[in-house]
């Protein structure tokens, strides 16, 4: 299977770099001048600081809006009168495009980095939210009485019953937020912004620098995927316990 | 909620800020109003839905299919389930400026762009659906001498379909994230122009209008996307809001 898979993809980037031997338009390269491309970058520091700037912006934003997102997701998830008064509200708004709240913010926050944070906070809030609130809730009953019954107090019950139990849902809802944050991160930087991978791809289109545009865009999507490798590296060593899905 | 716009209100109305910066709600609620009787904001709306619906189609359409292939053939999902899973954390955002070099800046851009976002949550939960179908059923479908094609309509479409909507419930908001994002960085129509375009001409008030006609949207959408569920899929309720 391994070795199929292999060849598959071997066979894709061979087909490309086929291809463009045919004679692509000026706006696809192909593999091995992308890669070229990408390997003078990293020699270069205009693409560290680009990338500084953008992990910057997402990685606060991700803290910021996971950390609230779980600790509200985890009261409205225990206490009925927060439920009641708060988790409506999320719910409405759970399925509006949060970026459209962008040019507020930064009417509110001002035009540099504190008014990207936030929105990439605000996106990120959701998912963390709703996982930890069904997690709260798909806690079995049975544990907390027993727990009850053993005569754990309320302090003890939320650490050693409910928290375990929501962990595994609240790490999936980070997962999805952490890839949110990039796509966030990405169109903040694309609509305005003077640093970062979003406005080094928006300088590159604008001056029809292809090989420019290839590398804030590969160097945008090896983050995403280290991004999501810690954030499942995590998971696998705080919950060791937990049977992990394929 | 009541105590928000309150809040707001007041905000708006004590004069410590600028009613740039926090437009009374009143104000909006009149832009909000003069927006869905004009003709013309109303034909953006209809190009940001059209551009959202557009690329969610496609890729419900394209999507299914992959993802029941992968589910029930273990050599489709051995090639494509590292490709899927590899490149889901990545912001397939960042491929806009290609795209638009590709399909050019209207509305095909955008839309390949909203199909490609709305792909992975159908596929991926296409495929968990289809590789879960409990495997008595498809005995007992064998057993009783269904063909493979009434097997496929009998048990594995009906098993995969919840999870076929679950994976719709997700790209439906993505769709409308899409559209908004890309209409923002570039375009000359749409919903997410008017945001960026009345925000360059200092008007909040009108800003706020679009945002809240893009909350409404998105919300109905998603509310639409419920009630086909519910609808077709009657022998499942939906217990939970996010599934």
């Amino acid at each position: 299977m391994g070795l199929a898979r292999a060849g598959f993809f071997l066979s894709l980037l061979a087909l490309w770099q086929l291809l463009s031997l045919r004679g692509l338009p000026a706006y696809v390269l192909s593999p091995l001048e992308i890669a070229r491309d990408f390997g003078e970058a990293l020699g270069s520091a205009e693409l560290y600081e680009h990338a500084a700037a953008s992990l910057g912006r997402s990685l606060p934003g991700f803290a910021i809006g996971s950390f609230f997102g779980a600790l509200l997701g985890l009261a409205a998830g225990m206490a009925r009168w927060f439920d009641r008064l708060f988790s409506p509200a999320v719910f409405i708004t759970y399925p509006v495009p949060k970026i459209v709240m962008l040019p507020i913010f930064m009417l509110w926050f001002g035009i540099g980095d504190l008014s990207k944070v936030l929105i990439i906070a605000l996106a990120c809030f959701y998912p963390v939210f709703i996982n930890a609130y069904y997690g709260v809730k798909a806690t079995p009953a049975i544990l907390v009485w027993s727990a009850l019954n053993m005569g754990a107090g309320h302090g003890t019950i939320f650490r050693r019953v409910v928290l375990p139990s929501a962990a595994p849902m609240i790490f999936a809802g980070m997962r999805v937020s952490l890839a949110l944050s990039f796509i966030v991160m990405f169109a903040a930087e694309m609509i305005n912004a003077r640093s970062g991978l979003g406005h080094l791809i928006r300088v590159a289109e604008n001056s029809l620098r292809f090989d420019l545009m290839y590398v804030s865009l590969l160097a945008v999507a090896v983050l995403g995927y280290a991004g999501d490798r810690l954030v499942r590296f995590a998971q696998r060593r705080l919950l060791a316990w937990q049977e992990q899905p394929a | 909620m009541a105590m928000v716009l309150v809040i707001w209100e007041a905000a708006a109305r004590s004069g410590l800020w600028s009613r740039l910066l926090f437009p009374s709600l009143g104000s909006v609620a009149y832009e909000f109003g003069r927006f869905v009787t004009n003709p013309e904001s109303l034909h953006e709306a209809w190009v940001s839905l059209y551009r959202a619906l557009g690329g969610f189609a496609l890729a419900a359409i394209v999507g299914i299919f992959v993802g029941m292939l992968m589910g029930r053939s273990k050599l489709v999902a051995g090639l494509l389930d590292p490709l899927f899973s590899g490149t889901y954390a990545v912001p397939k955002l960042a491929l806009f400026p290609i795209f638009i070099f590709v399909f050019g800046i209207g509305s095909l851009s955008k839309v390949a762009l909203v199909f490609l976002e709305c792909l992975y949550p159908i596929v991926i939960m296409s495929y968990h659906g289809a590789r879960s179908v409990n495997r008595l059923l498809l005995w007992s479908a064998q057993n009783m001498g269904a063909t493979r094609l009434e097997t496929l309509c009998r048990v594995v479409i009906p098993a995969t379909a919840p999870f076929v909507f679950a994976g719709f419930r997700v790209a439906v908001p993505v769709a409308m994230i899409v559209v908004v994002i890309t209409e923002m960085v570039s375009s000359a129509d749409g919903l997410g122009y008017l945001v960026v375009y009345s925000l360059s001409s200092l008007r909040t008030d009108r800003m706020l209008a679009v945002v809240v006609a893009i909350a409404l949207l998105g919300y109905l959408l998603d509310k639409a996307v419920v009630l086909a569920r519910d609808r077709l899929i009657y022998w499942e309720k939906l217990d939970t809001y996010y599934v």
